[in-house]
């Protein structure tokens, strides 16, 4: 390998995110980044498969994509499915919303926790330099106990109100079309609110602030690789509300420029097709999607905790509005584009979700009124949710019998697929070029900074999960020069 | 929500009972839930993740049962589980060991545990167990049943 030429690195699998991601880099005759790329190699087709199926099976069968985020699939395809059955959000019986909106919240809050407690806390603990054996959950256990049992008992917590309202905590179901299964009884919401068994949702919202600061903190002690790895500008799509509010369930369409120019201004998710188009590559099953009013190259957003934020005018529960804004105050109210501080962000929104889910618990209707509506049959459905990983749609076309003729689902993580590429190639520049090889600080890195985005690749490909990494070096003329497995 | 310090003893089956043979850690579970030789609290997982070093942590006695992949002699093993830390994690995959291990640091305890492993033979996209599952998995619930009704006190 002394002779000078283009080569290719290969980083495969990608450890520590849901499902199985490979990364290759092709440098150029000088060992310079040519391109970067992370590849999703798996495929599972559900957009095919729940063709022929009736309608009401849709909100059932699609939650099997995923079995981290199955809540998010079964509601978005319940938001679908209503406006089947001819209920708009706004119609649905307000307990059915609230219990929805309660499911929810809290299947972001055991999200969220996962991600920073499973996944993503070793990076910050020991750093990108540590060795890979020392980067795990295990690890974190033995150096930082009572971050594992608080990030254990924040994850448990979410995942017992799932099995409260859903009956199991994976795969659970809640959504009937036009409504729900069954409210939240008086003794139900108790189990969270008064502590005895379980840490309350108060103790919630008490850690989640903790769990702030620990990251603001830590921001302030690794300055300034907490602001620089792996930043580059980006548009920014998320769900808001009424007023411009940081919205989860149900909302409408903004999307901010790098700067903050408002490219998308609160389109109703059911316009998505106007709004959005996705390209393909030969090299990955993940498509690219991309604002049409600006083109496949400038026209990609990030999605997730740092987009919603960036989107948002304001967050509607005291505490986390209090830290948006300081997290604002970081970019002087500008859109943040530090993929880093998607951590920060991740946060907040545990502790919004945390409040909410208060304000939830505590309303004493949760077991009353009625649970489903129904309308007018309709033969197209458009449900769109901020999953925790970001913009999730499901659009479901029926025949008059209510059997499905077409879905299509973008998925959060498809949406961030440009913006990981981005990532990667910002590593890859700043680690490697001019090196010959693949080095263990090379491969934490490009991890790192695609663990920022938090990334589903099972949901994303619609594959069985297995999370490891592979990096693969190539030259100019495609030859397979250094190769790395990690998992 | 049931109260975790009900039993002394903790059966967790862990598999994928629409995976064919998979589903044998379920199936045992099931088999011994509804008969009246055992006492513990029964649990049912498609893995094991992080919180159930905290449910663990609960008990005296643990016993994690899942299918096996490879050949075992008697269609079954009954074997001790030490903690362990073991080298990796996903969110799709936790040991026993490992399970044990986080228990130990974290909540400082670590109960008496094994593992039953039953070998599976077919693992397709399919509900129902193989006819060579089935036996197996008779004759590891026939085991487990003499073998609880002579250690009836540590089983309890």
């Amino acid at each position: 390998m002394t002779k000078a030429m283009n080569r290719k690195i290969a980083i495969d699998p990608v450890t520590r995110v849901e499902g199985h991601g490979k990364v290759t880099l092709h440098l150029d005759e000088h060992n310079r980044v040519k391109e970067a790329r992370f590849h999703i190699v798996e495929f599972r087709g559900f957009e095919s498969f729940v063709k022929g199926h009736p309608y009401w099976e849709a909100p059932l069968l699609v939650q099997r994509l995923c079995g981290i985020c199955p809540v998010s699939h079964h509601l978005a395809a319940g938001k679908a499915v209503d406006q089947i059955v001819g209920v708009d959000p706004e119609n649905l019986p307000p307990t059915a919303t609230k219990i929805r909106r309660l499911l929810h919240y809290a299947q972001v809050f055991q999200s969220h926790a996962t991600h920073f407690f499973y996944l993503a806390s070793p990076d910050l603990l020991f750093g990108v330099d540590a060795p890979a054996e020392k980067r795990n959950i295990m690890e974190v256990a033995v150096a930082n106990r009572e971050l594992a049992l608080k990030g254990i008992q924040m994850r448990k917590f979410g995942q017992e109100l799932i099995q409260a309202i859903a009956g199991k905590k994976v795969h659970g179901v809640s959504v009937t079309p036009g409504g729900v299964h069954k409210g939240l009884s008086k003794e139900e919401r108790y189990f969270f609110l008064d502590g005895k068994t379980i840490p309350s949702v108060y103790t919630m919202i008490e850690w989640s602030l903790e769990m702030v600061q620990f990251l603001k903190d830590y921001r302030r002690e690794h300055l300034p690789w907490m602001d620089e790895f792996a930043s580059f500008p980006s548009n920014h799509l998320g769900l808001v509300s009424e007023g411009g509010a940081h919205e989860l369930y149900d909302g409408k369409l903004r999307v901010v420029g790098a700067e903050g120019t408002r490219v998308i201004n609160d389109q109703a998710d059911s316009t998505y097709q106007n709004i959005l188009s996705e390209a393909t590559e030969p090299w990955t099953y993940l498509k690219f999607p991309y604002l049409k009013s600006l083109g496949r190259e400038k026209g990609w957003s990030r999605v997730g905790p740092l987009a919603r934020l960036n989107v948002c005018d304001f967050i509607p529960t005291p505490l986390a509005e209090k830290e948006r804004q300081l997290f604002k105050a970081l970019t002087s109210d500008k859109p943040n584009n530090h993929s880093m501080h998607t951590h920060i962000a991740r946060m907040i929104e545990v502790l919004h979700c945390a409040e909410l889910m208060k304000e939830v618990l505590e309303d004493e209707t949760l077991d009353q009124g009625e649970l489903v509506r129904q309308g007018e049959m309709r033969n197209v459905g458009i449900g769109v949710i901020e999953a925790p990983r970001g913009t999730l749609i499901h659009h479901y076309e029926v025949d008059d019998n209510g059997m499905i003729t077409r879905c299509n689902l973008i998925v959060s993580t498809t949406h961030n697929n440009e913006a990981m590429n981005r990532a990667v190639r910002w590593v890859a520049e700043k680690v490697l070029d001019g090196k010959p090889e693949i080095t263990e600080g090379l491969l934490n890195q490009v991890e790192t900074a695609i663990r920022t985005f938090d990334p589903c690749l099972s949901c994303a490909t619609h594959a069985l999960g297995q999370m490891p990494l592979k990096v693969s070096l190539f030259d100019s003329e495609e030859r397979l020069l250094h190769e790395k497995t990690r998992g | 929500m049931k109260k975790q310090e009900a039993s002394k003893t903790l059966l967790i089956g862990i598999g994928n009972s629409g995976r064919e043979d998979d589903g044998l850690g379920w199936a045992f579970v099931e088999q011994v839930e509804q008969s009246n030789f055992f006492d513990g609290d029964c649990q049912y997982r498609f893995q094991l993740n992080l919180e159930d070093a905290e449910l663990i942590s609960h008990y005296e006695q643990v016993i994690f049962v899942d299918a096996h992949q490879g050949e075992l002699a008697a269609g079954f093993l009954f074997s001790n589980c030490e903690a362990n830390a073991g080298t990796g994690f996903s969110t799709h995959q936790l040991l026993p060991e490992s399970a044990l291990y986080l228990c130990q640091q974290l909540y400082e305890k670590v109960p008496q545990a094994w593992v039953m492993a039953i070998q599976g033979h077919q693992w397709q996209l399919k509900e129902g167990l193989s006819q060579e599952a089935q036996n197996n998995l008779g004759n590891a619930l026939a085991w487990f049943r003499t073998m609880t009704g002579k250690l009836s006190k540590t089983f309890a």
